[in-house]
């Protein structure tokens, strides 16, 4: 098991009425598998999302990830979680603007206190991997989407996580390079990354193994491929 | 990791080449202005600290119950001597002089230079190093003769001084010659060498020459003109001077000196600092200030434009939360940045010291220290500050920012963002305010200025040039400068000539108690002297009153004339009844008739009532300094030329120095002057940062209501209507400043008038002018700004959403 939610409840007061952003929701996820969770504008996917991320607190209900209770954990032994296992993926990209594509990738390393010489070789793994060899002192405005989001995506995993989280992914990509996207990200579920991603697209959701289908912040209903 | 945030400082600050631009150059700037202004305070504290045993050193200034008895910068000629002599125990030391000014010559060269005629103490008690001659003996012979380096490089060229002789003349017309026994090395500024700026003496005569000029001997109790220093025991304080000084004058002085004199020991750092009304404290506190508001303006551009870049900056410190950076890292990134651009404003400013140098000297009329002079304080205080300053503009930034939660930031959360701006606009509006109140006190500061050198002199400044004349003060002296003065007066290029010993300067020679005859002198008027000749009144052109002014050819000494004020004083309203009376003047048996009345004007500074005068003719006392001459109007360079030429015939051996008379009120308000330049400069600097604040604010508002803007076109809104929407913005922040500025601006300006009894009215015009200034500029600035913004294709700029 890498991870369960159990009851999992959030929300904001707005004139003394308590509206819900996630209700009463409980998942767990399996080392390896790969799930879409779908739903329309405002259904709390991204609200998901950052709570499994530990980006986000929730007002009630229990968080396991690994061995540990991430509802007991401050914000400092959060951080320290999820920089060593999760790596983010989102729909804008969000890279750095003022840094290399080199740098870019190799930011979460020196977050991490990896030793020069071995960032030196990750990145350089990375870079291979992904074809980008040519493009790592560019900066992320000389890039196209596409080629943004799979900067993103290396950075994302060079830290080895176990568990990659991706907000809408090729929300802003074309549909080509969404399928390059897609494909990708089953390539690394098949090398054993977990993946988590919120898509609006049916197509793009029928990669994952498991889609989950929220609304008003509630499970709706759960599928598998 | 530490390179990491300084490469990404830089690439930050050089992606936002314009933001960096405008933060560092308003620092510089800030930055730069501090350092003079620092260096200028340095350098005045510094004075005086060059000499021997600097914290013991003292000088004896008096206090006199009657102002005019003597001089506070003067004293009982053997007092220092005797409290060195009684009291060896509290005293170590002492020096005294009399100065003089003469003609010194060398072969053709002959130049009108101050005389110190003093004790040979001098040059060992204050270890003033002599280039060549010895220290020890270079005073005691009579007719020797100590000059400085500079001196002797005008007199000698690059021939050594030392056994050579200039010639010197007396107050009788005669000459002699002293020998050269020590050129003195530049001693740097102290009050010994130059008590104050008339006083700026280099060349060093001993005692015994008292006699070959003619002055009052130094050791008699009698003599209050004496300037005097001494030097304390260790451990010794002024207070402790204060018995012996009393003890002494009760055994040896004049029981009228006793009653009057109250001697102040001040120590000569105090001293020089506060001369002449406290002048150099008047311009280190005018600077400092001036300099503080300059500085804080380009703190307040620098933090509000960290603030605004870091707002736009928030997505970076979301993504760099998500992957893994704690907070303590983002902090430290955020204050490397601002440190960064903090030390290169600094470096900037450094740079530019030394090419700034030679202005500010000139405006401030000192030399300031060079880069390579500053003591080793500065070195470490400096840098220490520009890093403290750093950590302070970027502590807002670092702490907000780092502080927000990932999610948000990543998303760019906009609620935060609207206290910022309300928190730069509190600062904008800091630096409006400050800007309207330099510009309001600049305004005031120049309207008295162009008082004091307007209409109300009560004489016409213009065209008139004054110049000393060798003295004979002597019956036969006066009657041959008469003669010079009909011969100087025919010259075609001259309008008129006077002689007297007194010009409009604020220095006159003395005072004297007038009573009516029929009075005593318990009801005598006291009143300053004006040694005059009978072409006084039409060369400066001052105004007669009633009666007449001396004839010329007039035989009569015991005529003379008084001013309105004197006639009021005594207790003639009506001054046409004045004509006439028989006065007597206190200490003198002889009867005078009042002749004329003549007009009130202003002899001296502004800031003192216009006392009452009496007029006396020369041949009284057959004393005199000065000729003055109204040159007829027409090319002034060709007219001074010529009536040189005439100089040098009718007084060969005497130089032709003369000096404007707006030159000599130029001198008389020089505090004024100065304080007037540097509140152009301040004023100039602080439009100079409210222009670099307005600017990014401007840029920032424009920037975030871009997408605003492009709605509201799309609604039809004309650009007019848009341009006065942005400068609604401004003007919200321009009301509250002036209403906050401009009356303490009117409060500070009224405390500073107060000082003078003679001064221009506030009125409003310094409040429009500044109004119109800062408003002008601000609409100049938003209009040339906007122009962009406004105009841009609303599809542009709705699509970079």
């Amino acid at each position: 098991m890498l991870l369960s939610l159990r009851n999992i409840y959030k929300w904001y007061t707005l004139q003394g009425n308590r509206n819900f952003l996630l209700k009463d929701v409980s998942l767990q996820v399996q080392e390896g598998e790969f799930i879409s969770i779908m739903g329309p504008s405002g259904s709390g996917k991204s609200t998901l999302l950052n709570v499994i991320g530990m980006l986000d607190h929730f007002d009630e209900g229990e968080y396991q990830f690994l061995h540990e209770s991430v509802h007991k954990l401050k914000d400092k032994q959060k951080t320290a979680l999820y920089k060593q296992y999760i790596g983010f993926v989102f729909q804008a990209y969000h890279l750095i603007d003022e840094l290399t594509v080199y740098e870019n990738i190799e930011t979460p390393l020196l977050y991490q206190d990896v030793k020069g010489s071995e960032r030196k070789a990750m990145v350089a793994d990375m870079l291979d991997r992904f074809n980008i060899v040519g493009k790592k002192d560019l900066f992320p405005t000389q890039l196209s989407g596409g080629q943004q989001q799979l900067v993103g995506i290396a950075r994302a995993l060079i830290a080895r996580p176990r568990l990659i989280l991706a907000d809408e992914p090729t929300g802003n990509l074309n549909s080509k390079q969404g399928e390059e996207i897609m494909e990708l990200f089953t390539a690394l579920n098949k090398e054993g990354v977990t993946i988590i991603q919120v898509t609006h697209s049916e197509k793009n959701a029928a990669y994952g193994k498991r889609i989950i289908h929220l609304l008003d912040g509630r499970v709706e209903k759960e599928e598998s491929n | 990791m530490i390179r990491n945030y300084l490469l990404l400082a830089w690439r930050s600050l050089s992606r936002h080449r314009f933001f960096a631009l405008l933060n560092s150059a308003g620092l510089s700037i800030g930055l730069l202005f501090g350092l003079l202004i620092g260096a200028y305070i340095w350098s005045e504290l510094q004075v005086n600290r060059q000499l021997r045993n600097a914290d013991r050193q003292y000088i004896l200034t008096s206090e006199w119950k009657n102002p005019n008895t003597g001089y506070p910068l003067t004293t009982v000629g053997p007092l220092a001597r005797e409290l060195k002599e009684k009291y060896p125990t509290l005293v170590s030391g002492y020096y005294r002089f009399d100065a003089v000014t003469t003609i010194v010559s060398k072969g053709d060269k002959y130049f009108r230079e101050g005389i110190q005629i003093g004790d040979s103490t001098m040059l060992k008690l204050y270890g003033f190093e002599l280039e060549a001659g010895d220290q020890n003996t270079a005073l005691n012979e009579p007719n020797s003769l100590v000059i400085t380096a500079a001196k002797a490089k005008v007199f000698f060229g690059s021939e050594p001084a030392l056994g050579q002789t200039l010639t010197l003349q007396s107050f009788s017309g005669s000459t002699q010659d002293f020998r050269v026994t020590g050129v003195l090395k530049d001693p740097g500024e102290n009050t010994i060498t130059q008590l104050n700026a008339d006083n700026f003496n280099q060349f060093f005569v001993s005692k015994s020459a008292i006699n070959f000029f003619g002055r009052f001997d130094m050791e008699s109790w009698n003599n209050l003109y004496i300037v005097s220093f001494v030097e304390l025991q260790q451990g010794k304080t002024a207070t402790d001077l204060q018995e012996p000084i009393k003890q002494l004058l009760k055994t040896h002085a004049a029981a009228a000196v006793i009653q009057d004199l109250q001697v102040k020991p001040q120590t000569l750092s105090g001293f020089y600092r506060e001369k002449d009304n406290g002048f150099v404290n008047r311009m280190m506190n005018v600077l400092l200030v001036t300099g503080l508001f300059i500085l804080l303006m380009a703190m307040v551009n620098f933090i509000n434009l960290a603030i605004s870049r870091s707002g736009s900056r928030m997505r970076e410190i979301g993504v760099r939360k998500v992957l893994g950076g704690a907070r303590a890292q983002l902090i430290v990134q955020f204050l490397a940045e601002s440190v960064l651009l903090v030390l290169l404003s600094a470096l900037l400013a450094v740079a530019a010291y030394p090419l700034v140098k030679p202005l500010f000297e000139q405006f401030a009329g000192k030399a300031l220290p060079r880069l390579n002079d500053f003591p080793l304080q500065v070195y470490f205080g400096f840098p220490a500050g520009v890093v403290a300053l750093g950590l302070l503009a970027g502590i807002y930034p670092a702490f907000v920012l780092s502080a927000m939660k990932a999610a948000q930031a990543v998303k760019g959360l906009q609620g935060k963002v609207r206290d910022r701006i309300l928190l730069r606009k509190a600062l904008v509006g800091v630096q409006f305010s400050l800007a309207l109140l330099l510009l309001t006190a600049t305004v005031v500061v120049t309207k008295q200025i162009r008082y004091f050198f307007g209409g109300s002199l009560g004489y016409n400044k213009e065209y008139v040039v004054a110049a000393q004349v060798p003295r004979d003060w002597s019956k036969a002296g006066v009657q041959h400068m008469e003669d010079l003065r009909n011969r100087l007066a025919l010259h075609p290029e001259v309008e008129s000539v006077s002689l007297s010993y007194e010009i409009p300067n604020g220095n006159n020679g003395g005072t004297a108690q007038i009573f009516p005859q029929s009075g005593d002198s318990t009801q005598a008027v006291s009143s300053q002297v004006m040694m005059t000749d009978p072409y006084f009144p039409e060369t400066y052109q001052v105004g007669i009153q009633a009666g007449s002014y001396f004839k010329a050819g007039q035989k009569d000494s015991l005529q003379l004339a008084i001013n309105a004020t004197a006639a009021k004083a005594l207790g003639w309203n009506n001054t046409a009844a004045a004509v006439g009376k028989r006065v007597r003047l206190a200490g003198d048996p002889r009867v005078f008739t009042v002749q004329g009345i003549v007009k009130d004007y202003h002899f001296g500074t502004m800031q003192q009532q216009i006392p009452p005068m009496v007029f006396l003719q020369v041949q009284l006392t057959n004393t005199y300094r000065f000729f003055s001459i109204r040159l007829k109007p027409g090319t002034i360079s060709h007219s001074l030329a010529s009536i040189d030429a005439e100089w040098k015939k009718l007084l060969p051996g005497a130089p032709f120095d003369y000096k404007f008379q707006d030159d000599t009120l130029k001198t008389l308000y020089d505090t004024e002057i100065r304080m007037e330049r540097a509140a152009y400069m301040g004023t100039i600097l602080a439009i100079v940062m409210v222009l670099l604040g307005l600017l990014g604010l401007i840029t920032i508002t424009l920037h975030r209501r871009m997408k605003e803007f492009g709605i509201r076109k799309v609604l039809g809104a004309s650009f007019a209507g848009m341009l006065a929407l942005v400068l609604r913005e401004f003007l919200l922040v321009l009301v509250p400043a002036s209403l906050l500025a401009l009356p303490l601006s009117y409060w500070i300006m009224e405390r500073w008038l107060e000082q003078y009894a003679y001064r221009t009215l506030i009125g409003w015009t310094p409040f429009v002018i500044a109004l119109v200034v800062v408003s002008g500029v601000t609409f100049l600035l938003v209009f040339f700004r906007s122009l962009q913004v406004l105009k841009a294709n609303p599809v542009q700029t709705l699509r970079t959403e």
